[in-house]
């Protein structure tokens, strides 16, 4: 059963060493991780926190980690017991200052943002929403389909095959192709003008 | 190219590949950049998908990146020694990841026209990274496998006093912004707290 | 969390804003933009006006009215409400993976600066400046360093973001966004090539003050931050507040020779051959430095945003024997380089990447001694 071959190939990888492929899981999951955080707390910068808690908790446990169970449902175990200790134990005093009665300006920072919301950071969450969008809008027909089927619904190529009643490498090459549509406008997006210097030469 | 072989990526994505496949494609997945980009933004584009909430980039993926970077390969936490002895010298690679940030991402880099080496590469030399910075906040279990760094290199962070003097002398000339941050970092010394990411909260306990 | 901004790229219509700069912030003009007290008037003016202040007072004339003014305009609010403003603050300063908690308290009062930071962790370190008199206490190595300036270097200018500055670096304003319940002006400066650093500054919109500072090289990884944890404007900062909280007893005093070193001191003057694109010589001066009484001539290189100090001294005696063997050093970010040129031991200090400072020191060399003090300030 190839179920998990993927996880489990990049899985090996890291418990032999190499760290590079412990960047594409987590730049797999770290969405999906974000958002299981976020049940337990509101805030989103918080929750980035507790993600990459969790993240860095599976990176030294992994060793331990035998493939018995899914590597995802592995982690999101970690995540869970991450994210109830954080709120547990989140109680902090606040931060202290001075109010002088004559100060004309003051303010105490109580909230927190991550660095992952600097202003390019929520900025590009929109333009990569609408982007994204668009470049499905204008999708054909059957591009979309497999390629929704399979975000949206989560079905895998069997399903999605038997749903659109076509041979499974066809759905692969359908979804394939959708990706790349979608990719050739968002790395533009990207590459588009951040405030960085790569772009002036 | 062939169609076949550029799917690949996004069926191993899915978990739709053979796993003779997987191996193969795993491990060039590991190495290279712009292969790994895709794949981060095949996520992106799924979270998007989703209307997932949250910030849709990589920042988080880049933390942990540096984080982990600087950590001992699991394969040392299991006996083989490896280059923590060398911390004091800026090692690519290794030394040099607790400089990269936070908002730049990792996978994004990538993608810059001019530029195709791995991160890494680029902060060489260019930071003298004192040998405390490179330990990781708590190791859990794995703290016997450091090594105490020997003597700090010439490039030591905490200055001389004479270097003080130019310091002081030079800070008078120097932007606000810029004699602000020249000053903090010369009051600041090794006993500042580890944090391999810049940190909002004051608190000096990251992790 | 704030709304998502959509993404502003303002094309600065430069000279524009570059001539109403160069109007208003008074230091431009010549290269010598330094310690001239006709400065201290027109910085007195901000400190106590009306609170809440949007636009500062100096505003120039010409330009326009709506918050959305150009970006350089917010980096001139911003160091002038960093140099005339009181204020008093913690912030975290975060470099090499190390972070830092500081104290910041700073006060003009008569024309006079007074300004302590100290470092709430670890060092005990603290610095201490008094108009013209500052002070590093450095309880690590159990010594004072007291450095005297020249009285009228107390209000002194800053390097000033001109129409050489916009050709270094890009300067934009990425969005308006909301940091920790402030609105602030988050302004992003690009550096052009690999000698300069890059900053990205998120400014107070009511008071200008930089409430985040991150310090980027050239492809944006962020090298150094800086954040503010609490920060007030107070109108009155009593003297008790730039009192070191370090005990010195037994502690080793250094202290620089006040007034001019002896003539026979600086015989030679020094430039440096090549400059990286768009620096330029700012001030000159002749010194001592604290625990000597050798006189060291002091250069200072500029681009508008960063600056190099070069500090020239004879060697000394006993030292000429010992190899020339280029010292690099960083201080944070802020880097610096030292090398021996005829005999003489030359370091370079400043907001640069360490290629900048290394450069400029290797291109040091002796002009003519008729060339002398003409440049003195």
């Amino acid at each position: 059963m190839s179920a998990d071959a993927s996880d489990l190939s990049l899985v090996r990888r890291v418990q032999r060493g190499d760290k590079g492929a412990f960047d594409a899981l987590v730049l797999k999951y770290q969405h999906k991780l974000v958002k299981l955080v976020m049940r337990y707390v509101r805030n989103p910068a918080e929750a980035e926190d507790i993600a990459q808690e969790a993240f860095i908790k599976a990176y030294r446990a992994l060793p331990q980690f035998r493939g018995d169970s899914a590597f995802y449902t592995w982690l999101y175990r970690i995540a869970i017991n991450t994210a109830k200790n954080a709120v547990v134990s989140r109680d902090r005093s606040p931060i202290e200052y001075d109010l002088d009665r004559n100060s004309e300006e003051s303010y105490d920072m109580q909230g927190r943002m991550k660095d992952s919301e600097t202003p390019e950071g929520l900025v590009l969450t929109e333009e990569i929403r609408s982007t994204v969008n668009a470049a499905i809008d204008a999708l054909p027909e059957d591009l979309r389909t497999a390629i929704v089927l399979r975000e949206l619904e989560g079905l895998s190529y069997e399903e999605i095959a038997a749903a659109m009643a076509c041979p499974v490498g066809t759905v692969r090459s359908r979804i394939f192709r959708a990706r790349e549509a979608i990719d050739r406008r968002l790395r533009e997006v990207f590459e588009g003008g951040l405030g960085r210097a790569e772009e002036l030469g | 190219m062939n169609e076949e072989l550029d799917s690949q990526l996004s069926a191993m994505f899915d978990d739709e590949l053979a796993p003779e496949e997987c191996e193969l494609l795993a491990r060039r997945l590991s190495r290279d950049e712009q292969l790994k980009a895709r794949w981060g933004r095949y996520a992106v584009i799924g979270a998007a998908i989703r209307s997932e909430r949250g910030v849709l980039n990589a920042a988080l993926a880049g933390r942990v990146s540096a984080v982990i970077l600087a950590e001992p390969a699991l394969a040392a936490a299991q006996g083989a020694r490896r280059a923590p002895a060398r911390w004091w010298q800026p090692l690519a690679g290794a030394a040099v990841a607790v400089g990269v940030a936070v908002g730049s991402v990792l996978w994004l880099r990538a993608q810059a026209p001019f530029t195709a080496a791995p991160p890494s590469a680029q902060l060489t030399a260019t930071v003298s990274v004192p040998a405390a910075a490179l330990l990781p906040a708590a190791a859990a279990g794995a703290a016997d496998s450091y090594v105490v760094p020997r003597a700090p290199a010439v490039r030591a962070m905490v200055p001389s006093t004479e270097l003080a003097n130019y310091v002081v002398a030079h800070s008078v000339f120097s932007s606000p912004v810029g004699r602000r941050n020249l000053l903090s970092a010369f009051m600041a010394s090794e006993s500042g707290t580890a944090a391999e990411e810049p940190p909002v909260e004051p608190e000096g306990n990251v992790r | 969390m704030s709304a998502s901004e959509r993404f502003i790229a303002l094309t600065l219509a430069w000279t524009v804003a570059g001539a109403a700069l160069a109007g208003e912030a008074s230091p431009e003009s010549a290269p010598a933009h330094k310690t001239s007290p006709d400065q201290a008037p027109a910085q007195k003016t901000s400190p106590e006006s009306a609170p809440a202040q949007k636009t500062s007072p100096e505003s120039a004339p010409a330009q326009k009215t709506s918050p959305e003014s150009a970006p350089a305009q917010w980096l001139e609010r911003m160091n002038r409400a960093l140099t005339t403003r009181n204020y008093d603050g913690t912030f975290s300063h975060w470099h090499g993976g190390q972070v830092e908690m500081l104290r910041i308290i700073h006060r003009v009062q008569d024309g006079t600066v007074s300004e302590r930071l100290a470092s709430l962790d670890g060092s005990g370190r603290e610095f201490i400046r008094a108009g013209p008199s500052l002070t590093c206490y450095l309880p690590d190595k159990r010594t004072v360093l007291v450095e005297q300036r020249p009285p009228q270097e107390s209000l002194v200018g800053f390097p000033a973001v001109n129409d050489q500055t916009a050709s270094f670096y890009d300067i934009r304003e990425v969005t308006h966004t909301r940091l920790n319940r402030r609105d602030t002006h988050v302004i992003t400066v690009s550096p052009k090539d690999e000698y300069r650093y890059g900053y990205r500054l998120w400014i107070d919109d009511s008071t200008a003050m930089p409430l985040k500072t991150q310090l980027c090289d050239r492809r944006g990884h962020v090298i150094e931050q800086i954040v503010f944890a609490s920060l007030t404007l107070p109108a009155h900062i009593p003297d008790s507040a730039f009192k070191p909280d370090v005990s010195t007893a037994g502690f080793q005093w250094l202290r620089n020779e006040s007034g001019p070193p002896a003539p026979a001191a600086a015989t030679l003057a020094w430039n440096a051959m090549r400059l990286p694109p768009g620096f330029r010589m700012a001030a000159r001066s002749a010194q001592t430095l604290p625990g000597s009484a050798d006189p060291v001539d002091h250069l200072v290189f500029t681009d508008g945003l960063a600056s190099v100090s070069v500090f020239v001294e004879a060697q000394r005696r006993g030292q000429a024997d010992q190899p020339a063997v280029p010292e690099s050093a960083a201080v944070g970010s802020s880097s610096a380089f030292s090398t021996v040129i005829d005999g003489h031991k030359i370091t370079a200090v400043g907001e640069v990447p360490p290629d900048t400072v290394r450069f400029i020191a290797s291109q040091l060399k002796a002009e003519e001694p008729a060339a002398v003090s003409s440049r003195r300030r």
